[in-house]
């Protein structure tokens, strides 16, 4: 038979690559309850969609021809539920996934055609850093850096990624330029691993400490969900995906809306109390207003004073940004700015519509937040709000006192900006404002500061608020869900088709 | 066995203590409350586990990043 030669070759060279670092690592890492870097492809993409490019790439060095298939990083094109994206899955197997001129070459590849096709970006994170000992020296230090658009990050398309494993260089970098990160409770996230970083400065570290999921999560706030499995993680990526557009000259998609959608919105008066010294969770009250089961928050451990969801009203995606009492009585603080921002410029990017629900007595202040940068990050925030050029919207529930009032979208910073009847907006906490204003403390004239008090909330009112057409509305609390719907059926910006300035595009992936 | 110290998240007053050592608690259930701002504020868990010790009284004053409780989980 003709081309029997090649026949034999081309399928005993695809087997090989198939079959990855070999029987041994691949049963190891199978035993740590891991998918390997393709079966994680496979969970990933819809049957029979996947694309290899690469498969046949290898290590640099002669000596690693043959034991580096697909140069250790498997890449290519599937359609994810219907849609098509990009990925890139890191191989342990394959020397730890290490980085190497070849495997960057791939990675960029992957990015630049996600890029121009408007394909999201899917990172399967786990990898030991930079090839050792290719990259020492400084041929091999010299020969990184081919690609001066690497690190650019404009938010054409979505970037998620999965920490599945220790994920040290390329992988760190790239999990940090992504809108969406999720990590296995056992991988690592740092720049260098617990070992390298030990011998580095001498000192014996805590793993978890250096790089664990908790800390990712709870203080950076670079996580946005801690998982047990692989599926877990995979599955969570999906689901961010199916909120956003798959590049952002498109608008995301809508999907049916469930039956009965429209009544958790009348519980809304049960959720939140009437007496002002209480607190509740603004997270049920988000999913309240919400289609039922589509409320997805983002970076919940982190900065709990701010919460941040993307969500469906009417099958359309928006973006929830609320301030959450339970959490410091929603005052501010600088990482709830971040987190707010964070969040800001990813609706805008993507083209989603922001909602924003205000009950938050100010921004916390004192030495600790300004040691911590609080007006500047309180500015980013509002040049932020200010530079989306998506529909906004805001409610204010209850108090919303100071700047908080305006960085919570006040008056012209939401496109339309609506009062629960429970309203309560002035400049500050009426008990400070008695000290600050007549210099008189409750506890030396308690009659006398309680009729300042009075006077000083005097016209604090939803109805003051509207007076002056700074709110467009008063509403009851129940009414909430159906304005919004309504809304967002209106301010479609229709003449550019929805589609934003994104203004926001090019900002900075940690702040 | 972990155990994980509790954090005054806000400067304030411990208003009511809700558990007591040994009760069990489920994450994000409330420890204590303290009074700031004018609100009461829950103190939760944040985490799964079983209550240890609390480490401060009713009417005690206490800043933000004061140790309250701790949880063994």
């Amino acid at each position: 038979m003709a081309f029997e030669k090649y026949i034999e070759e081309h399928a005993r060279r695809t087997k090989k690559a198939l079959e990855m670092g070999g029987a041994d690592r691949l049963a190891k890492q199978a035993a740590q309850g891991r998918l390997n870097a393709r079966q994680r492809i496979d969970y990933l993409f819809d049957p029979g969609t996947f694309l290899e490019i690469g498969m046949f790439a290898r290590g640099e060095p002669r000596e690693d021809w043959d034991r580096t298939p697909a140069d250790g990083k498997v890449c290519g094109y599937g359609r994810i539920e219907g849609r098509e994206a990009a990925v890139v899955s890191h191989d342990i197997t394959v020397k730890s996934a290490s980085s190497s001129p070849i495997n960057v070459r791939k990675m960029g590849q992957v990015r630049r055609m996600a890029l121009a096709n408007g394909l999201p970006l899917v990172l399967l994170n786990e990898s030991s850093g930079a090839r050792i000992p290719d990259t020492m020296g400084a041929i091999g230090t010299g020969t990184l850096g081919q690609d001066p658009s690497q690190f650019i990050r404009m938010r054409e398309i979505p970037y998620v990624a999965a920490v599945l494993g220790p994920a040290f260089g390329t992988a760190c970098w790239f999990t940090q330029l992504s809108d969406f990160v999720v990590m296995r409770k056992d991988a690592q996230l740092a720049i260098s691993s617990p070992k390298v970083t030990e011998i580095a400065i001498g000192q014996k570290i805590d793993p978890l400490e250096l790089a664990g999921w908790r800390m990712q999560a709870e203080v950076t706030g670079k996580v946005d969900y801690g998982v047990d499995t692989d599926e877990e993680a995979l599955d969570l990526l999906k689901r961010f995906l199916s909120y956003l557009p798959s590049h952002h000259n498109e608008l995301p998609p809508r999907t049916a809306v469930p039956p009965g959608a429209d009544e958790p919105a009348q519980r809304l008066l049960e959720l939140v109390p009437e007496d002002r010294a209480k607190v509740y969770d603004m997270r049920k009250v988000a999913a309240a207003i919400c289609d039922p089961g589509t409320l997805f928050p983002l970076k919940d451990r982190f900065a709990k004073t701010a919460f941040t969801a993307l969500g469906r009203i009417d099958g359309r995606t928006v973006g929830i940004l609320a301030s959450n009492p339970m959490f410091k009585a929603g005052a501010m603080d600088p990482d709830s700015c971040d987190k707010a921002t964070t969040f800001l410029v990813l609706c805008d990017s993507f083209n989603v519509p922001i909602v924003i629900l205000a009950d938050t007595p100010g921004f916390l202040i004192g030495v600790e937040g300004e040691r911590r940068k609080a007006p500047g990050k309180v500015i980013n925030m509002m040049s932020a709000l200010q530079m989306c050029t998506v529909p906004k919207f805001s409610i204010v529930m209850r108090k919303s006192y100071g700047q908080a009032y305006l960085n919570m979208g006040g008056t012209r910073n939401t496109d339309e900006m609506l009062a629960w009847y429970s309203a309560d907006v002035g400049f500050m906490d009426p008990n400070v404002g008695v000290n600050v204003v007549y210099g008189v403390k409750r506890e030396d004239d308690p009659v006398r500061f309680e009729e300042l008090k009075q006077e000083i909330q005097r016209d604090s009112s939803a109805y003051d608020l509207a007076g002056i057409f700074s709110a467009v509305a008063v509403i009851d609390p129940r009414e909430s869900r159906r304005w919004l719907a309504r809304l967002l059926e209106v301010h479609q910006r229709r003449p550019t088709r929805g589609i934003g300035r994104h203004l926001l595009g090019g900002w900075p992936t940690t702040f | 066995m972990a155990t994980e110290k509790v954090k005054a998240e806000i400067t304030g007053k411990v208003w009511k203590i809700v558990t007591q050592p040994g009760q069990p608690l489920q994450e994000e259930e409330t420890i204590l409350i303290m009074e700031s701002m004018k609100m009461e504020i829950p103190v939760v868990a944040p985490v799964k586990g079983t209550l240890k010790a609390i480490l401060v009284q009713e009417g005690q004053d206490v800043s933000e990043g004061q140790e309250l409780a701790i949880i063994e989980s």
